[in-house]
Parts: structure tokens; C-alpha cells; sequence
């Protein structure tokens, strides 16, 4: 067997121990990770807690904006009813589909990988709880105040797919399209935050032997699913970045009239918009191929091809965002390459759904809660995978666009792709968090009723829409033939929501909260290790893994587990901790001592959600504020880790020594910091493409560039700014001063490189509001802007740190992460300064 | 003008007030009351007229016309019987001179069925 | 092919996107039917499988659960079909793209605004000939082609029984080819949300025979200007600010023309008929006939005066 790290895999053999383990072991693990009390769990941050908290305000979500949906097809149920006035209308499907998109279906499937992923890993926690109790209280905080605008008729009423020019401060002059734009923009941060943790904890928190093709497809779906969040969101999070500024002051990036193109807007919003419905689906379709396996008591069919699969979706679906503009008038050229696209993505889906159905065909048959609703999903989606098929034909979109049979094709691709395998998690995993399963015989109405409705209610759709009835419309004249299918529509839905009604019935009954132990246990058999008996601390000790089904294979594992015959049996430091592994083999590297409980992310997350309400509200004195306040909690948070190390190694088990404190490219803040910088690239990539975009649609407002030779001086201290924040890291052996003097530097170099590259802009006549040219310039600049102020506060924190003597030496986290970080700063810099002249050189 | 047509509407109101009108709509012809519905919905009398079982237009600008088969008079002035209903939904300014109510080419048959439905009209 | 006449009432039945009027319609629907009787083949295949896999005799179920059968049915079967339909797809696509334009088609720019339509009649050169709005007349057998453009924010034309729709853009003139083959009257909407009474921004297309079209475009040359109480007071109550009829001092530009209005099938864009009752009704009260549309309601009208604007402006044929 190769080895990764140099490590020895003949040492698994040592596992499981037999010496006796000693008196209080297991004692002091609960009490390291104990639980809350009172107001406490408002500062909690383990994953138990927050993953709970963040499915059901998820899942709250989902019942307030089906309760819009309700209201919808009450004023659908028959021509020119006045139900629902037409402003308010126009808000409720508008918060409709935006609620469940941003606030129930990315945030539910993020929640389920919080809760589920470290058990199934064992890891004790993820590898940043601070940074889940962030972004869950972030999410809570501005969903909650963003949902509470349609109870003041304050609701943004663009749609969820918020064009302009209908959103520009022309047209829609109230705040009601801000609360969209800063809340969700917002809300998009925290589902990065989220994203970026479950990265880092799927390829570096597994349980030591549980290589990459034992990993459990739900990880595989994760992992998948949160490097699209990281490729796709930055793209939305920069539209709704530019659609803000133009609304607040006036820079026509997609006003027509000033070399601005509304369509840009289209581009950046389905580069997100897309790849976000893959998004959604990939994560439910892991939780159906963990779900499908145990119900057929077998193991999954075509595990390799389900991975291979994922990875095709996840890569095509960046190529299909076009084919919601089919009717915008793009050549045919154009068109073909994204129908075929958007035709190829169906081929992995149909890889899976057959793998379903294979494994259900080699296992054995029980129509038990989960397995209704795995059954009930494959039906439904692969319905709406068909009508997928219909509307990629373009000619055939040219007809369907935007009318009815689009809204059929869109819920029963996510109610048959999303909703239902979700609902057979609830099932599945229900036993794992709560004392009590949910009842079976429920379960069959519950389903029975959301299968009948969910097709009563979407199946006369089709017809509507091939009637020629358009979406988005408050009401319809009589006389089209739309008044039965609506009419049916509506009764359908009704049903569907009584059969949600059940199911919060069913849970009023029997979900009783059992995080600290005492849970239903393995009710349906399962296989993987989210089933191993566990406490706060997920399971006693972390088990090798030796199969992709270890209860399966070997029957005494939970045992002992339970007894402490695996690694990490108590706590090797005395704080929480966690082992990290190897991405590829999961070899054990170090043990991460991972902080606890803190109101610190609570307050920085109450403080962001407040700026952007506040912004949003025009208090910006109040804004500024919050502002503060929220970086100064997040820097207090910070403040407390990275702190130098009581014991340079530990024993985890079997005598097995690993260190505790590991910096450079094998630690997981630096792999987090890559990510996050990934990020803020994509962003900018983005704002580069937007700028190409303009030049190439409206040349005739293009001014010409400074000139590229006039950029030498910048270049120069781009270049320098990136040579000093390397020389940082090797020099703080020397001396902790170092690093610091030479961050500064850097970020000062930049800064000078910035105001350069600025002046020549506005020498050569560019002003933000005067072009579309003008104002990506000036965004290309105001994000760079931020990038250096963000470089100069971590000189700053740095220098604090130093003054302190919470620097650790000969190396450390903190200065690696600001060395990156202020590297791809120059780096951005460098080449913002240059793409900008060389588009529309002459 | 307005005054004097308002006095000789409470006039008449009054007097046929003293004989109960004849109420001929039970002997109306269901199949004109639904073409008479069809045809006010058809040549858009809601522009104006609020009328029950038609849901829009609901317009403001002339009286909602829910249990108009229980009022004495049309618009205020005319006996409210089939026959001068008829004549008064096709060329209400021929009847009476002064009214905001324009003439509205329809077919004979439109307006007797249009008169037969709003006959049929009955407070609950 | 069914002709229907009513301009408001269409029936829904047979739904018009599979009841195409026209070549441009005609070849979407096929394909329609195709797909729609080809997904239904595919979804019975599925659920067949899916039959199999819970219910089936073992032998069958042995077959269906192997990597051999997931690979056929879930990625050749399904790929064998994409590429043949992705072939029919292109080629269609590039056939009824209006790139490639007809000789002898008629040309009008059609501008969408919040909520209605302009309607620009276009000689062979391009220069305008005609303003109407809401409704557009077009002779049976020959292509139109529609430059599609927008006013304010993004709308999208579309008269299903005649072609797929296409998108109305700020900045951008987007072409669309429609032909209708029999006379009569085709419903559209605008089906790109665009705020508002969106829903109630509807659309006619009147196909006319070739001499009736003949008849029509002659009827439109001298302009009927009328004269009397009905135009005095429409000039001094400030409609002549928004509307325009040729032939009078009014020029307003910011709603539709009323030069021939008395003519049109329908008023407030598609969706009242247009009679001397519905046009005192939207003159008196538009907001309570189309929420949020850009026309005051004129309360100041006495109930003669009303009428004598209404009758006038139905005499514009």
C-alpha cells in the first residue's frame, strides 16, 4: 500500500487497541465538549447545535415561502380574482421564488451537510465551528429581516431573477429592490462561508483511512456541491455588487442608453443562476444514493460512475447558463453550443437515476418512509428531466420560454430533485438527531398526499403554458382556456401543502432533540459512520476505516468505538480537537485544536446583518457602525486562536504521535485561505469578463484606454508589493518583526499602484457615471480598494499580535495567511492595471 | 337639469311604489339570461358597471348593477321593465338625453338578452 | 386549422402552441409533438424500469442491477437520442433564424413599452409608413418581419399560433419572422415580465386576406381627423399631452396613437372591446379596468362630455 505522507498504514493494524482504557477518559470528553446552558445556546458552535438551527430555519423557510406559494394559486384559482392585489402579487412571487432559492434550498442543503458530514467523517466537529456559527447567524439574522419586508409592503417585486432595467432606481425607485440586492447579496457570503468550511472539512477532517473512494457519496456530493458555490456565487455576489452601485450612484453598467447592457446582468446572474439548480440537486441526489442503498439493504450500484457523474455536473453545468436567454436574441451559433450543453448535462442524471434504480433492482423492496419518497423523487425528476430535454431544443424554448411549462419543468426538477429526496432525509435521519423516529404510518399519508398534489398541481401546467399562458402574471383574462388547468392547479398545491401540514404534525409528535446522546439509533440498518452510537463529540474514538460501508463489513466496529479502541479515545490536549488527514488517502498529519463556544460570531454576525439592513434602510451613519463593530468582533473571535502550543506532539491513539501545530501548504488555514482567495478571483474574473462584455456590445461608447507603457510604475509596484509579502514568511524567523514591517510595505505598494493606475484612468478622461466603460473601471478599482484595505488591517492585526507576543516563532498561521493574502492582492492588482488597457487598446 | 330628472325619478319611484312591478324574470328564458351575460361580458360592459358573476372589469365610473332586477327604475328615470331596459342598454341617450351612458351597437337580440340577464339580478 | 374570430375570446382549445397558423409555428410544432410524445416514451421506459427494479421477476432485476445496464440505459440509450434530436434542433434553429431574411417581407418595428405596444408599419427601405398600436394587420401568405425593440424595460413578443417569442431589449433591435396562413385574429402577450399590469399587456394580430389588406392599407392613407365638441374637449383636457391623432394639433408621444383607434379590435392593449361603453369606461377609470397603467383616470369629465370624447374618438377608424 503507497503511503501520501510518509505515513505508515501497517500502524491501522494496531487498531482496534486492547489495552483497557483508563478511568474518566470518556467523562472528560463530555465535559470538553458540554453542552449548553440557557444563554448559551446562542454561542454554541458545534455541529450538532448549528446544524440543527440551520435546517430548521431552512426548513422554516420552506413553509413560509410555500405558504406564498398557497396564496398564489388562491389568486390563480380563477380569472381577474383580487386575492391578492396586483402589487402585492408581484411581491409574493417574486419572495417566493427568491425564499426558496437563497433562503430555503442552498441554505437546507448546506445545513444538512453541517449536521451530517462530520459524523459521517467522524470528525469531532468541523474544522471551523466559529465559522459555522457565523454563517448560520448571518443567514438567520438578514433572512429573517429581508422575509419580514412583504409584511410592510416593502418586498422587492422584480422577480427572483431581478432584471434590470425594470430594477434600476427608473423603474423601481423604492427600497424594495435594495432589500433584494443587500440581503441576498449578503445572504450569498454565508452560503460561501459555509461552502468553504465543507471543502476543508471533506478533504481534511475524514477519519484516518477513509480514502477518497471510501468516502460516502453524501461527501462526494458536499465536496462537489461547495467547489460550485465557490465558482458560481462570486458571479451573483458581483451582479448584485454592480446593480447596487448603479442604483445608489448612478454607474450605468446596464443602462443601455450609456454603454451599459442590461444583458450583462443576464450573464452574470444565470453564471450563478444555473450551476445553483445543479447546486441544490447534487447534494439531495447524495443524499438519495445513501438512502436508496440502505432501504434496498444492499450496497449503492455504480458508486464510481454516481462520482464520475457528479463531477461531469458540476463541470458541464458551467456551460449551460445561456439557455435562459435563448430569446435574447443570440446567434445561432451561440445557441447550439449551450442547447448542446444543456442537453449533455442530462447524461450524468441519467447515469444516476439508473444507478438508483439498479441498486433498487439488486436489493430487496420496502416501501418504508424513506423509500416512498426516494420512489416518489425518481418519478417526479425524471419528468422533469424530460421537459428539461423539450426546452433545451431551441426552437421548441422559443415557444415555452416564460410561459407556464416552464414553471411544470422548473418544480418538478426541484420538488423531484430537492424536495422529496430531502423529505426522505428528514425520514432517514431523523433517528440520528432525535430521540424518536417519526411514525411510519404518517409517513404514508404524508408522502401519498405530497406525491398527488405536487403532480395535480404541476402536471395542467404543461397544458397552461402550451396554451400560451405566461408566467409571472397576477391574474388572466377568462376566455383562454386557462380557467381548469389553473383551477386544478390550485386544488393540487392545496394538497400538497396538507401533506406538509401532516409532516409538521408528525414532528410536533415525535422530534425530540437528543444531541448529547440518547438518540433512536440505526432504525433503518445504515452502513456508514454517522450511525456509530455518539455524544457532542460525534463518536467516543475515530475509527480506521477500512471500507466504504465499515458497519456493514465489520459488525463490531461500533463497539469499539464505543469502548475507546480507536484513535483520539479522550482528549489528547485537553481542549476540543480533531485529527486532520491527507486529501487523498486520509492519513493522519496533525491534530487541530479547534476553538469552543463564543459570542463572538454572534455579535459579528448581528453587526454584519445589520450594516447591510441598514444600508438597506439609508441609516448610514447606523450602517458604519455596525460595520465597525462587526470587524472588531470578527477580529476578537480571531484574536483567540493561532495561540503558541502547550505539547509540539501528541499521542492519538496507539501510541501514534502527530504534532498540533502545523503551518505552511499542509495545514488546513492555508488551504481555507487559498479557497477564500479563489473566491475574490472569481469575483474579479468576473468584473474583467464584464468589462470585455461591454467592450465587445457597445464599442461606440468605448474610450481609449491609458496607454500600456504609461502602466510601467505600476507595474513595478505591483511587483514589489508581491516580493515583500513573500520575503515575510522566511524572514519571521529572524525576527517577529519583519513579517509585519514588510506586510506594510507591501499593502503601501499596492496602495501606491492603485492611486497610479487610478489617476491615469481619470488623466485619460474616464469618469464612473459618464460610460458602462467608466464604471467597470472604477469597480475593477473599488474592488482592488478593498483588497488592499483588507491587506493593510491584517498588518495591522499582525503588528498587534507581535506587540502582544501572541506571535508564534519560527512560523506561523497568522503570517501565512496574510503573506497569501497580500500576494494575490499585487497579483490582482497587476492584472486589473493590465486587462484594463489592453481592452479597446488601439 | 339633473335636478329636475331627479325629481321626476323619485316621482315615479314613488308611484310604483303604490303597484308592486311585475316581475317577469322567473318567466325569462334561462338560455337569454346566459347569453345575455355572455354578451355584457363580451362587449365589455364591466369597463363601467361592477356586475355579479363577472369578475372583471369591475369598473367605477357607472353604478354596480348587483340586484338590478329588484330596482324600480333605470337609471333612475325609466320604468324598469325588459322591454325599455332593451332599448336603453342599446341607445341609453335616445331615452334619456342627459345620461353619461353612450350608445353601444349590438344586435337587437344582444340587448333583450342583455335586459333578460340583468332582470334576472336579485338581491340575496 | 381552426379560424377564430373573437379577438378576446381564443377558447385555449386546441392550445395554440400546438395549433400553429403559420410556417414559422408550424415547424415548432412538430418538433413540439415529437418531444412531447417522445418524453412520454421515455418517461413509460423509466417507470417500466423502475416497475422492474421493485417488482420484477428476478432474472430481469439481475440485469437491471449492474454497472453494464447502467451505462446503456442511463448514458447510450439517452445519448444516441440527444444527438440525433441536438442535429434537428440546430438545423431548425438556423432555418427560422430571422438572419436570413425573405425578399418580399413586409417589415414593422414593434416597440414594447410599459404596458402597451407601438406599432411602426415600415416600407421596403425601412422608413415609416404607419403608426398604430396594440394590434398589427398583416396580408395571409407572406412573412412579416418584426424588429423588436423596448422603450423602457425588457418585454417579449409573442403570438404563439405564429412563431416562438423573442425578447424586446433597451439598447438592442432583435428580429422575429411570423406568417400566418388563414385570416383572422391572433392573440399574443408579453411574456417577459416587466412589472406592474404585466399580465394585462396582451396583443392582436389580425391576418387579413390579400385584397382585404389592400382595403385596409387604403383606409389607413387619408387621415380622418373629424372635427367637433367630442375633439375640442379632448384637446383641452390635456390628452393631446400623451396622444397623438394626425391631422389635429394633438401630438402627444407618450401613449398610443389614437389617429385610427376607433378601428382597433380591442382597447387597452388587448383586453377590453373597443365600443363607445369600454372607451368612456377607460377614459373615466383606467386604473380600475388595468391597475398601475400609465393613464390617469379623468374624473373631471361631466357624463356628456365623457360621451361626446368617447363617441369621437370611436368615429377615428
Amino acid at each position: 500500500m503507497r503511503s501520501e505522507t510518509g505515513f505508515d498504514p501497517a500502524l491501522y493494524d494496531r487498531f482496534p487497541t486492547k489495552e483497557p482504557r483508563p478511568e474518566g477518559e470518556e467523562e472528560e470528553l463530555r465535559r470538553i465538549w458540554c453542552k449548553p446552558k440557557g444563554w448559551e445556546y446562542l454561542t454554541v458552535v458545534n455541529n450538532n447545535y448549528v446544524g440543527i438551527y440551520y435546517l430548521g430555519t431552512a426548513f422554516l423557510f420552506f413553509l413560509m415561502a410555500g405558504v406564498l406559494a398557497l396564496l398564489m394559486r388562491a389568486q390563480l384559482a380563477a380569472p381577474m380574482l383580487e386575492i391578492l392585489p396586483q402589487a402585492t402579487y408581484n411581491q409574493v412571487f417574486t419572495m417566493h421564488g427568491t425564499v426558496m432559492m437563497f433562503l430555503f434550498a442552498v441554505p437546507a442543503v448546506e445545513a444538512a451537510g453541517v449536521l451530517l458530514l462530520p459524523q459521517m467523517l467522524a470528525a469531532r466537529d468541523l474544522p471551523f465551528p466559529r465559522l459555522s456559527a457565523y454563517a448560520f447567524w448571518a443567514y438567520a439574522v438578514g433572512g429573517l429581516c429581508f422575509f419580514a419586508s412583504i409584511f410592510v409592503g416593502l418586498a422587492p417585486d422584480g422577480g427572483w431573477f431581478m432584471y434590470p432595467p425594470l430594477t434600476s432606481k427608473a423603474y423601481s425607485p423604492g427600497i424594495n429592490t435594495d432589500f433584494w440586492l443587500l440581503g441576498i447579496g449578503f445572504i450569498e457570503i454565508s452560503a460561501i462561508a459555509g461552502a468553504i468550511e465543507i471543502i476543508v472539512g471533506v478533504l481534511r477532517t475524514r477519519a484516518p483511512g477513509m480514502s477518497l473512494d471510501k468516502m460516502p457519496i453524501f461527501a462526494w456530493a458536499m465536496l462537489v456541491f461547495a467547489v460550485m458555490i465557490v465558482i458560481a456565487f462570486p458571479s451573483i455576489i458581483l451582479g448584485t455588487l454592480l446593480l447596487e452601485i448603479e442604483r445608489a450612484f448612478n454607474w450605468p453598467f446596464f443602462d443601455a442608453a450609456r454603454g451599459g447592457d442590461p444583458l450583462l446582468w443576464q450573464h452574470l446572474f444565470w453564471f450563478f443562476g444555473h450551476p445553483e439548480v445543479y447546486i441544490i440537486f447534487l447534494p439531495a441526489a447524495g443524499m438519495m444514493s445513501m438512502i436508496v442503498a440502505t432501504v434496498a439493504k444492499t450496497e449503492l450500484v455504480g458508486y464510481r460512475l454516481i462520482v464520475l457523474a457528479m463531477l461531469a455536473t458540476g463541470f458541464i453545468s458551467f456551460g449551460v447558463w445561456a439557455h435562459h436567454m435563448f430569446t435574447t436574441g443570440m446567434p445561432p451559433m451561440t445557441t447550439g453550443f449551450f442547447s448542446a450543453a444543456s442537453m449533455a448535462v442530462s447524461l450524468p442524471a441519467g447515469l444516476q437515476v439508473f444507478s438508483w434504480i439498479a441498486t433498487l433492482a439488486i436489493g430487496q423492496r420496502s416501501f418504508n418512509a424513506p423509500g416512498l419518497f426516494v420512489v416518489g423523487s425518481i418519478v417526479i425528476f425524471v419528468t422533469g428531466g424530460l421537459t428539461g430535454v423539450m426546452v433545451a431544443m431551441v426552437p421548441f424554448d422559443w415557444q415555452a420560454h416564460d410561459s407556464y411549462f416552464i414553471v411544470a419543468h422548473l418544480h418538478y426538477v426541484l420538488i423531484g430533485g430537492m424536495v422529496f429526496p430531502l423529505f426522505a432525509a428528514f425520514y432517514y435521519w431523523m433517528p440520528m438527531v432525535s430521540r424518536r423516529a417519526l411514525s411510519e404510518r404518517l409517513a404514508k399519508w404524508v408522502f401519498a398526499l405530497m406525491f398527488a398534489g405536487m403532480n395535480i398541481a404541476f402536471l395542467p401546467m404543461h397544458l397552461a403554458g402550451l396554451q400560451g399562458m405566461p408566467r409571472r402574471v397576477y391574474t388572466y383574462l377568462p376566455g383562454q382556456g386557462f380557467e381548469l388547468p389553473n383551477l386544478v392547479s390550485t386544488i393540487g398545491a392545496f394538497m400538497l401543502g396538507l401533506g406538509v401540514l401532516l409532516f409538521l404534525i408528525d414532528l410536533a409528535r415525535n422530534f425530540r432533540l437528543a444531541p448529547g446522546g440518547g438518540n433512536a439509533g440505526n432504525v433503518y440498518d445504515g452502513a456508514t459512520l454517522e450511525w456509530l452510537p455518539s455524544e457532542l463529540y460525534s463518536a467516543r474514538s475515530i475509527p480506521v476505516v477500512r471500507s466504504r460501508e465499515p458497519l456493514r463489513d465489520d459488525p463490531r466496529l461500533a463497539g469499539d468505538v464505543a469502548k475507546g479502541r480507536h484513535f483520539l479515545p479522550g482528549s489528547a490536549t485537553g481542549h476540543r480537537e480533531t485529527i486532520v488527514t491527507s486529501p487523498l488517502l486520509a492519513e493522519p498529519q496533525y491534530l487541530q485544536i479547534m476553538p469552543g463556544p463564543s459570542a463572538w460570531p454572534f455579535a459579528a454576525a448581528v453587526f454584519t446583518a445589520g450594516f447591510f439592513l441598514a444600508l438597506t434602510v439609508q441609516a448610514y451613519s447606523f450602517a458604519w457602525v455596525s460595520a465597525i463593530l462587526a470587524v472588531v468582533s470578527i477580529l476578537r473571535w480571531l484574536w483567540e486562536t493561532d495561540r503558541p502550543v502547550r505539547d509540539e506532539e501528541v499521542d492519538i491513539g496507539a501510541g501514534i504521535m502527530v504534532p498540533t501545530y502545523v503551518t505552511g501548504p499542509a495545514s488546513h488555514g492555508w488551504w481555507t485561505m487559498v479557497i477564500l482567495l479563489v473566491v475574490m478571483a472569481m469575483i474579479f474574473i468576473m468584473a474583467l469578463f464584464s468589462l470585455a462584455f461591454l467592450a465587445s456590445n457597445q464599442p461606440a461608447f468605448w474610450a481609449p484606454p491609458p496607454s500600456m507603457a504609461a502602466g510601467l510604475p505600476i507595474y513595478f509596484l505591483y511587483g514589489a508589493a508581491f516580493l515583500a509579502a513573500l520575503a515575510a514568511r522566511p524572514l519571521l524567523k529572524r525576527d517577529a518583526r519583519w513579517p509585519v514591517g514588510l506586510f506594510f510595505a507591501s499593502a503601501f505598494a499596492a496602495g501606491s499602484a492603485l492611486w497610479l493606475d487610478w489617476t491615469g484612468w481619470s488623466a485619460a478622461g474616464l469618469a464612473p457615471q459618464a460610460s458602462g466603460q467608466g464604471a467597470v473601471i472604477a469597480a475593477l478599482q473599488a474592488l482592488q480598494a478593498f483588497a488592499v484595505g483588507t491587506g493593510l488591517l491584517m498588518a495591522a492585526y499582525c503588528a498587534a499580535r507581535v506587540a502582544r507576543g501572541l506571535m508564534t516563532q519560527p512560523r506561523s498561521n497568522t503570517v501565512d495567511l496574510a503573506m497569501l493574502f497580500l500576494c494575490y492582492t499585487a497579483a490582482q492588482g497587476l492584472t486589473g492595471a493590465l486587462f484594463g488597457r489592453a481592452i479597446g487598446m488601439t | 337639469m339633473r335636478r329636475a330628472g331627479g325629481l321626476i325619478g323619485l316621482t315615479s319611484m314613488m308611484l310604483t311604489a303604490c303597484s308592486p312591478p311585475a316581475i317577469d324574470s322567473g318567466t325569462a328564458d334561462p338560455d337569454a339570461i346566459a347569453r345575455g351575460k355572455a354578451a355584457a361580458y363580451r362587449l365589455g360592459c364591466g369597463a363601467c358597471h361592477a356586475m355579479p358573476g363577472i369578475d372583471w372589469p369591475q369598473g367605477r365610473v357607472g353604478p354596480p348593477l348587483a340586484g338590478f332586477g329588484d330596482r324600480a327604475l333605470i337609471a333612475g328615470e325609466l320604468p324598469n321593465r325588459p322591454a325599455p331596459l332593451a332599448r336603453f342598454v342599446r341607445d341609453a341617450p335616445a331615452l334619456i338625453p342627459g345620461t353619461t351612458m353612450p350608445a353601444i351597437a349590438m344586435s337587437e337580440r344582444d340587448a333583450r338578452d342583455i335586459a333578460a340577464w340583468l332582470s334576472s339580478l336579485h338581491d340575496e | 386549422m381552426t379560424s377564430r374570430t373573437e379577438p378576446l375570446a381564443a377558447g385555449g382549445w386546441p392550445p395554440p402552441v400546438l395549433d400553429p397558423a403559420g410556417p414559422f409555428a408550424e415547424s415548432v410544432t412538430t418538433l413540439a409533438w415529437v418531444l412531447l410524445l417522445g418524453g412520454g416514451a421515455v418517461l413509460v421506459i423509466v417507470l417500466a424500469m423502475l416497475g422492474i427494479a421493485l417488482f420484477g421477476p428476478p432474472r430481469l432485476k439481475t440485469r437491471l442491477g449492474g454497472e453494464r445496464a447502467i451505462w446503456a440505459l442511463g448514458f447510450a440509450f439517452p445519448a444516441v437520442v440527444l444527438t440525433g434530436l441536438l442535429i434537428w434542433g440546430l438545423t431548425l434553429t438556423s432555418s427560422l433564424s430571422a438572419t436570413r431574411v425573405a425578399g418580399d417581407a413586409m417589415r414593422v418595428k414593434i416597440i414594447g413599452e410599459m404596458w402597451w405596444w407601438r406599432v411602426h408599419y415600415q416600407d421596403a427601405d425601412g422608413r415609416e409608413m404607419l403608426r398604430d398600436a396594440n394590434e398589427l394587420h398583416i396580408p395571409v401568405g407572406r412573412p412579416v418581419l418584426l424588429e423588436l425593440e423596448a422603450a423602457d424595460v425588457i418585454h417579449s413578443f409573442w403570438v404563439p399560433r405564429l412563431g416562438g417569442k423573442m425578447d424586446m431589449i433597451p439598447g438592442r433591435t432583435n428580429r422575429l419572422l411570423i406568417q400566418a396562413d388563414a385570416p383572422g385574429i391572433y392573440k399574443g402577450q408579453c411574456a417577459e415580465y416587466c412589472g406592474g399590469p404585466h399580465a394585462l399587456m396582451g396583443f392582436i394580430v389580425v391576418a387579413h386576406s390579400p385584397a382585404d389588406f389592400a382595403r385596409w392599407r387604403a383606409s389607413r392613407l387619408p387621415e380622418s381627423a373629424g372635427a367637433g365638441r367630442g375633439l375640442a374637449l379632448f384637446l383641452s383636457s390635456g390628452c393631446a399631452a400623451c396622444h397623438t391623432i394626425r391631422g389635429t394639433p394633438a401630438n402627444g408621444l407618450a401613449g398610443p396613437d389614437l389617429t385610427h383607434v376607433g378601428s382597433r379590435r380591442t382597447l387597452g392593449a388587448g383586453i377590453l372591446p373597443n365600443n363607445p361603453g369600454t372607451m368612456a369606461g377607460w377614459i373615466a377609470d383606467s386604473q380600475a379596468i388595468k391597475p398601475g397603467n400609465r393613464m390617469p383616470a379623468y374624473h373631471q369629465f361631466s357624463g356628456d362630455e365623457l360621451r361626446a370624447v368617447s363617441d369621437y374618438l370611436v368615429t377615428l377608424k
